[in-house]
């Protein structure tokens, strides 16, 4: 159950990363959808919005939609009762008719949790999909629709065993014919189909390709590996490095992630794609000694691996010069910060530990 | 470069097999004594089949779960404490949960060979708890390498920090393992690892070419006390792989004792490869039968070979007890 204190933080944040209030002025009076509406990207959408609208009276609009609306009542419902947010309770593969009033649409909808890639491709490759074709075409009888976010994946771009940061130009290895690669060639047939709708029926989109977040109402379970240390880590038990400890990976916090997406949704320019995440990379074996030094305590750490020597490591980390460049967005949050945080944000949660 | 490898000993649980799932709340605390002092890393424990297993399908242990695991958590303190889950016997909230609670340390969640997606919700319950889980694919030698490397990368994507192939009927010969550990290690993150029987005489020579092909965990039973023709022989492997320069941090005079304990204290008869477990072996049939097949096969005066071969054909796997019957009325009619 949230409590206030957890609500407070996540308020602090938003103030944080919220660098320029004043560019949302665009969306003054403007209603919002988000699909996937109820997940971890959305409820970070409607708390950024809380905050705008609690700053300035802009009174935006937002209408979640999701497959479970009372799970999100019941998780949070300081959001969920709020005047200004809408819930609509639908799986996003049956869209037909949106809202009249919609202006702008984040298409979030989708999970990332490659758990159920593994147990239901054929349902994931479905939903995205058909719940992306539904969503546009929807959208092509909105009167008013201003701009619509495609959120897409960094998988999209492929492995990636250089040294590089990845740019929106990047082309990684991708086999068509793995089961591995299903999420990613499952999102790439999504910004295909965005790209068709772009062309043929001129419907303003731009595309975002996420890497990895961190921050409050992300799941501990998720099978991540900062999820997993710091879960590990809050439970006492040894913190455990599956896999090359050379890793590389970097992390966004939440709530630089919900302004950067809403920077786009005003001022991104159609046909365009940009990388959502951060620049900061860190490997997986420095990011679980940083997990125990927020803990404060002396667990154990331990990599467990199927190889004893590595050639190559593999590297996943956004280059964010264009989205720097293109919205004047920045980092607000340490990687420490957001660590630390997130931890503290868990504990807060004591139905969970 | 250090040359670990995790020992995990599972003469408690498949041994249950052996004696047709009768080992008593006593031969559990002596054997855990045993195994406690020789620095045995990992102790499992339960009825053959897993928790939740005792069944009149695959039959009823003497000892009831929750008494086999508080007995051995009572007997061990370095040596962690370890379960083997069958999703299907095993259900979270009336097993899984109990057990965590007694105080298990590692929970292996097994699955036959192609179907690890009854392994999610365990496996991501044993992690949310912050315990250590395992994947295992049982009946290995029924799919190819490509086919086990899709499935365990399924159980890495669930939370399982090692992979486990079983070689549930003892079919395979060096080159199968090598083709299958090789193939495994180049596919998965997690360490792999392999769990022989021994029908053909090769439990030993199998566990040692996993390890040579990049297995980092190795299952073996006290004088090699499991399903059918039982398994690879503990002290035998320790005592090889301190020659060949491993270290797995169990002391061979005293793993020589803890089998000379469960000798005496904890098994009946030593297991023998016998004419049927060879049949069996061939044929692919899961060691758990064994007892089974004999049974039956006296009973109605059939050769426990033909059966073997029958079941072998049928493709048969662990769970199907009941088919052995059915196979053995069949070469009945046909004998009539």
């Amino acid at each position: 159950m949230i409590t206030e204190a957890m609500v407070n933080l996540v308020f602090e944040d938003c103030r944080k990363s919220c660098t320029n209030i004043d560019i949302f002025s665009a969306l003054q009076g403007q209603s919002i959808l988000v699909t996937g509406g109820t997940g971890f990207m959305g409820k970070w959408i409607a708390e950024m919005i809380s905050y705008i609208n609690a700053t300035r009276s802009y009174n935006i609009q937002l209408c979640l939609l999701g497959r479970d609306i009372q799970r999100f009542k019941d998780e949070v419902p300081h959001l969920a009762e709020k005047e200004f947010i809408a819930l609509i309770e639908q799986d996003v593969r049956n869209i037909h008719d949106l809202p009249e009033n919609i202006n702008y649409i984040i298409h979030a909808a989708g999970s990332p949790d490659n758990r159920e890639h593994a147990s239901q491709p054929l349902r994931m490759i479905e939903t995205f999909y058909k719940g992306t074709q539904a969503v546009l075409d929807a959208s092509t009888r909105l009167s008013d629709l201003k701009n619509i976010v495609h959120i897409s994946s960094h998988q999209v771009y492929g492995e990636n065993d250089s040294q590089l940061l990845i740019n929106e130009e990047y082309l990684g290895r991708l086999k068509s014919d793995s089961i591995n690669h299903t999420y990613a060639e499952a999102k790439r047939i999504t910004e295909t189909l965005c790209s068709v709708y772009r062309s043929h029926f001129k419907l303003p989109i731009i595309l975002m390709r996420p890497f990895a977040f961190i921050g409050p109402y992300q799941d501990l379970e998720k099978p991540w590996a900062i999820n997993n240390f710091i879960r590990d880590g809050i439970l006492g038990e040894s913190i455990r490095i599956l896999g090359n400890g050379q890793t590389t990976r970097s992390y966004l916090y939440a709530s630089d992630m919900a302004f950067w997406i809403l920077t786009a949704l005003i001022s991104g320019k159609t046909g365009e794609s940009y990388n959502l995440g951060s620049k900061n990379s860190i490997t997986l074996e420095d990011l679980a000694n940083k997990v125990r030094s927020s803990l404060n305590n002396n667990i154990e750490i331990i990599t467990k691996s199927s190889k004893s020597i590595y050639t190559n490591f593999t590297r996943l980390v956004p280059d964010t010069s264009k989205i720097v460049k293109a919205f004047n967005v920045d980092e607000t949050h340490s990687l420490d910060d957001s660590i630390k945080r997130t931890i503290v944000w868990n504990q807060l949660n004591r139905s969970k530990f | 470069m250090i040359k670990q490898i995790l020992i995990s000993d599972p003469t408690l649980r498949d041994g249950n097999h052996a004696v047709a799932h009768q080992l008593s709340a006593k031969q559990i605390a002596i054997y855990s004594t045993a195994a406690e002092k020789a620095g045995v890393p990992i102790v499992e424990v339960g009825h053959g089949n897993g928790l939740g297993a005792s069944s009149m399908q695959v039959g009823l242990s003497l000892v009831d779960d929750v008494t086999m695991l508080e007995t051995a958590r009572r007997h061990l303190f370095k040596s962690k404490l370890g379960i083997h889950v069958i999703p299907g016997f095993a259900t979270i909230k009336r097993d899984l949960m109990r057990a965590l609670e007694i105080g298990v340390d590692v929970v292996r969640v097994a699955s036959h060979c192609t179907e690890a997606d009854i392994t999610q919700r365990h496996l991501g319950f044993v992690r949310e708890k912050g315990k250590e889980a395992y994947g295992v694919l049982m009946m290995s030698h029924m799919a190819s390498g490509s086919v086990l490397v899709e499935e365990a990368q399924k159980m890495e994507h669930y939370g399982a920090e090692g992979i486990i192939i079983m070689d549930s009927a003892g079919a395979y010969l060096p080159s199968d393992v090598e083709e299958k550990i090789t193939a495994l290690v180049n596919g998965l993150k997690v360490p792999v690892g392999f769990h022989a029987h021994n029908n053909l005489g090769m439990a030993i020579a199998n566990s040692i070419t996993a390890i040579e092909s990049g297995a980092k965990i190795l299952d073996g039973t006290a004088r090699g006390f499991g399903a059918g023709a039982g398994n690879a022989q503990l002290e035998v492997l320790i005592a090889v792989l301190e020659r060949m320069g491993y270290i797995t941090g169990i002391d061979l005079y005293k793993i020589l004792d803890a089998s000379d304990i469960a000798e005496k204290e904890v098994m009946p008869s030593i297991p023998v490869i016998k004419s049927e477990s060879i049949i069996s072996g061939l044929s692919g049939v899961f060691s758990g039968f064994a007892k089974h097949v004999t049974r039956i096969s006296k009973e109605y005066d059939v050769d426990q070979r033909d059966v073997y071969q029958e079941l072998g054909k049928r493709k048969v796997v662990g769970g199907q007890e009941d088919i052995i019957i059915e196979v053995v009325m069949d070469l009945v009619r046909n004998r009539k």
